[in-house]
């Protein structure tokens, strides 16, 4: 580059400093939600790879009642090895008075070949120290466990074991506490058989490592058909995957809508800008041609200064990325963007800026070098203008009305520069109206039941009799959680027992209707997708032994295990299965609080937990939402930046006639508010107007994706939608007023300049 | 490029241009030659194509059909950016309007054009200090063109358009938006500079400025009407009736 045109270019950027910022802020937003998105997509953020690889982990866990025999499981075709079997019994941990179950199961001091957790704090089990446990990282942390941290166990048998924990160790064996429970600790042999000691109230568990992952399905069936009905339940290396998954999927698929409308909208600005700063500075470019400056350095130098300041953006925001999936992600193991995905971010985006700066650029080359005083763009009233004059509207606003559409093209891209934002905005109201839905009206999205109690040491009878007795419960209602066999799936499903035919627990049915039967059934979109069945059809399972053959009458929404839930009446069930309930799910009275209810009920000697809204595991995502808004915000004040740097520049010559015309410096200023107004207007109701209509379709899909189901979509409710329509054009007047004021003011010079 | 090869010569330069389809001619048929050296001063009234004339001369607008040869040099055959590189060493430009560059200071307006040239930032420094001071600007260096007078912005232009020693100045009405203190000012810098040897071709309808130079064309509806000499005794004293005619001061 020529030394003049580096000088140039210095002297332009310094004059335009607070536009060139926006400009790298937007791009630099924009960038960070597309890498992040990129991050969460990838699963960059799913550390089971890398537990899966470094533990040389087992494909497939299958829990019998009886030990197998190894040698039987290892010489099924497609395993290569096996892991275990280890015995395995449930049990209680008592922490600062608080009970939580716990799985433990029993592992050798050596760390066996497939199968291996991965030690992360403290130690691995010694045979010298039997009171030694090992506990899964996730849970660990859940409870504030750490090593050398001393616990108590109470077995089955309501015996109490002084436990240490010796250490925490990760694994791909299982999902993540508290989405995968119960939580998991590894002991010695011995100790389980202390806690422990009667055989038939523990399971046995082995692990198959396979030959080739995609034989999953075929191996299992395998393996279920030669264990016969010994297998309780199986579990494989893709649910562990998905558990670890989810959540950030919905949120990179968030994210990656909005990044991509972001960018759209970015490079609209971003085109807008350039487009308007060089029509204002035709003079200015005309000029330097007269001086010598050929067409092509023109185009290089306006190239070079809107186009570097993308890239800088781009710099920037790689940069954020990068700063964001290791700080703000830091919960999770992050593996960085690999470089194929982060380098088609950075040169696609490079590319489209680049074009974007390119077209107005090649614009600006074509300028003669005639430095002529500017023509007025050719106006014509327009439609809306000769409606103004015919509704005898004040003169400001019929004058402004016709400035708004002399340029078509440039009123059509302002317009459109400011929906895109604004559409993108309302989605981003609608999420949050979704996300206070779920927590003012857990109801609707299948929560009816705001506690569970367990008996505990109680009957279930007493426990439902307590529970009733307190003022704020409402109703109570038996539940059981039982895991089902489905033939043809390589994996078991959740089915919940809950309410009975006659009292059904009262579910949100999106489509179908309840159970009114016992034949009858309603389940979640994710178990409907698990087995690609619709409503309507029949499913033949097999629980605890027992088949059962139902019909699913309705879905419901299902915020629990990703929506692969199946929900029939207490009474389909076999006896032994049902009754008694394990346990009662309380609705409250409206307004009651849930916390106090739980305390009172904790002090009856039950045992009670409250039901996790999901709208607390996606409290996040108000996080992005509110980052996104700045960023679209950004955006779309550029656009009007440009808009109204255009506008005044198009009408500096008629300031002149208007107030020669008898306009005073308040009209004239109202008239090229009106000019831009009226395209905000425009845009933000055409924006707001988009997002209210695709808002609750959108977040239906992705609800639909989660495994929760469709129906859980809300619009954002009018008022936000009125306030924040509102906000953003009484905004854009308040920017597009200090100029018009500012040009109202000023001496109109008669002659150019 | 031969030593006695006029700085400008114009051959039968037409321009006409199209105006809602119909041909509206500016310039019909123009011959002109200017020597180095030569102060031309172009008049006429508004409409009469001497703007136009102008343009053209120094590449800023198309001609329609016609010869123009700067330097003893074909021009009119060449690209814009050919125009372009003609203009950075050969041609200087004042305007009507001074279109000074309102982002950049000053010193930098004056130095861009060198700058473009090719030359080192320490030569374009150095004669924008030689130019500002001969201006009487040296102050104003780091001032923006906004914070100027319009005699001192169109000073600026001056310097400008004699930072790269053009072979030819071309100036578009340049005091045409000046009062008429500031209009002196000008003139008596544009006397020195020819004084110093500068070809120039100033575009008037100010008849007491089109006195200062060598010789007046006067154009009437696109066509030279008249062409002579004026004599001015300050310079090449030849005597006569011009003498009576004294302006300045």
């Amino acid at each position: 580059m020529n030394a003049a045109e580096v000088r140039w270019l210095r002297a332009d950027l310094r004059a335009r400093r607070a536009q060139a910022l926006l400009t790298v802020l937007a791009v630099a937003g924009i960038v960070t939600a597309l890498i992040t998105a990129a991050t969460l997509l990838e699963d960059g953020t799913n550390p089971w790879r890398g537990l899966f690889a470094r533990g040389n982990g087992a494909h497939v866990w299958i829990h019998t009642k009886d030990t197998p025999d190894p040698a039987v499981l290892r010489g099924l075709d497609g395993v290569t090895d096996i892991a275990g079997p280890y015995r395995s019994a449930p049990a209680t941990l008592v922490l600062d008075g608080k009970k939580i179950p716990v799985t433990l199961r029993e592992m050798s001091a050596t760390l066996p070949a497939v199968g291996r957790p991965l030690v992360r704090e403290g130690a691995w089990l010694d045979p010298r120290v039997p009171s030694g446990v090992v506990v899964e990282r996730s849970y660990a942390r859940t409870l504030g466990l750490r090593a050398g941290t001393a616990f108590t166990v109470i077995g089955l048998n309501g015996a109490t074991h002084a436990l240490k924990v010796a250490g925490l160790a990760e694994s791909g064996d299982q999902g993540f506490y508290p989405e995968w429970t119960p939580g998991l600790a590894w002991t010695l042999a011995g100790t389980l058989d202390q806690i422990e000691p009667k055989l038939g109230r523990s399971e046995s568990v082995t692990g198959l490592r396979l030959a080739d992952s995609g034989d999953t399905s075929l191996v299992v069936q395998r393996a279920i058909t030669t264990l016969g009905g010994q297998v309780q339940r199986v579990s494989t290396w893709r649910e562990v995957e998905q558990s670890m998954e989810l959540d950030n999927r919905l949120l990179g698929v968030l994210l990656a809508l909005f990044g991509a409308a972001g960018l759209v909208a970015a490079v609209l600005a971003i085109a807008n800008a350039t487009g308007g700063r060089v029509l204002t500075q035709r003079r200015d470019i005309a000029t330097l041609k007269s001086l010598g400056f050929t067409r092509r350095q023109v185009v290089r130098m306006l190239v070079i200064e809107h186009g570097s300041l993308g890239l800088a953006g781009i710099v920037v925001g790689v940069l954020c990325g990068r700063l964001i999936t290791v700080y703000a992600l830091a919960e999770t193991v992050v593996v960085p963007l690999s470089s194929l995905p982060l380098l088609a971010i950075a040169l696609g985006t490079a590319a489209v800026v680049l074009v974007a700066v390119w077209l107005p650029a090649w614009r600006g080359g074509r300028t003669p070098p005639l430095p002529a005083v500017p023509a007025p763009p050719r106006g014509h009233l327009s439609r809306v203008a000769r409606l103004a004059f015919l509704v005898r509207l004040p003169p400001a606003l019929v004058l402004g009305a016709r400035d708004a559409f002399t340029r078509r093209l440039p009123a059509f891209l302002t317009a459109f520069g400011l929906a895109i934002p604004m559409m993108m905005i309302t989605i981003g109201l609608g999420y949050w109206a979704t996300l206070d839905d779920f927590r003012s009206h857990p109801e609707q999205v299948g929560q009816a039941a705001a506690l569970t109690v367990r008996p505990a040491s109680l009957t279930s009878e007493e426990a439902q009799r307590l529970a009733l007795a307190d003022p704020d419960v409402v109703a109570a209602f038996p539940g059981a959680e039982v895991d089902a066999l489905v033939p043809g799936q390589t994996r078991t499903v959740r089915a919940r027992a809950y309410g009975t035919v006659s009292d059904p627990y009262p579910f949100t049915v999106v489509d179908g209707r309840l159970f009114r039967d016992r034949g009858e059934a309603v389940a979640g979109q994710g178990l409907l997708d698990l087995l690609h069945v619709s409503v309507g059809d029949r499913v033949r399972l097999t629980i605890g032994g027992t088949p059962l053959i139902v019909r699913i009458v309705g879905r419901v929404l299902e915020p629990e295990q990703d929506g692969e839930v199946l929900s029939v009446p207490l009474d389909a069930l076999a006896p032994k299965d049902a009754l008694p309930p394990q346990y009662y799910g309380l609705v409250l009275r409206e307004g009651a609080d849930a916390g106090a209810v739980r305390s009172r009920l904790q002090g009856e000697g039950l045992e009670v937990s409250q039901v996790v809204n999901p709208a607390d595991r996606l409290a996040v995502i108000r996080v992005i939402i509110v980052g996104l808004v700045v960023v679209l915000a950004l955006i779309g004040l550029a656009n009007l930046l440009t808009a109204s740097a255009v506008g005044l520049r198009d009408h500096a010559q008629d300031l002149a006639v208007l107030k020669a015309m008898g306009l005073t410096p308040r009209q004239v200023a109202a008239t090229l508010v009106t000019g831009t107004g009226l395209l905000v207007v425009l845009g933000v109701a055409a924006g707001a107007g988009a997002g209210a209509l695709v808002s609750a379709g959108l977040i239906d899909l992705q609800g639909a994706a989660s495994g929760m189901g469709a129906g859980i979509g809300r619009a954002p409710g009018p008022a936000t939608l009125l306030l924040a329509m509102a906000t953003a054009v009484g905004a854009a007047l308040l920017v597009a007023l200090i100029p018009a004021r500012r040009a109202a003011r000023a001496r109109v010079p008669v002659a150019p300049r | 490029m031969s030593a006695a090869a006029p700085a400008v010569r114009a051959v039968n330069l037409v321009k006409i241009y199209q105006t809602g389809g119909l041909p509206v001619p500016a310039v019909r048929g123009v011959d002109l030659t200017v020597e180095a050296g030569e102060f031309v001063a172009i008049m006429g009234p508004s409409g009469s194509g001497k703007s136009t004339l102008v343009h053209m001369l120094g590449g800023l607008d198309t001609r329609t059909s016609g010869e123009i040869w700067i330097e003893g040099t074909r021009a009119d055959t060449l690209s814009e950016s050919g125009w372009a590189l003609l203009r950075r060493r050969n041609i200087g430009f004042v305007f009507q309007f001074f279109n000074l560059v309102d982002n950049m200071t000053v010193a930098d307006n004056v130095e861009l054009p060198a700058l473009l040239g090719g030359s080192a930032p320490r030569h374009a420094r150095e004669r924008r200090e030689y130019l500002l001071g001969e201006l009487g600007l040296t102050g104003k260096a780091d001032a923006a063109p906004a914070q100027l007078s319009g005699g001192e912005q169109q000073r600026v232009a001056l310097a400008r358009a004699l930072a790269n020693h053009p072979r030819v100045l071309l100036a578009d009405e340049p005091t045409g938006n000046l009062d008429s203190r500031n209009t002196r000012d000008v003139l008596r810098l544009l006397g020195e500079v020819h004084r110093q040897g500068q070809t120039i071709v100033l575009v008037t309808h100010d008849a007491r400025v089109a006195g200062l130079a060598d010789r007046v064309v006067t154009l009437l509806d696109g066509q030279i009407v008249d062409d002579g000499a004026v004599g001015l005794p300050r310079r090449r004293t030849k005597g006569g009736p011009g003498d009576v005619v004294e302006l300045r001061g």
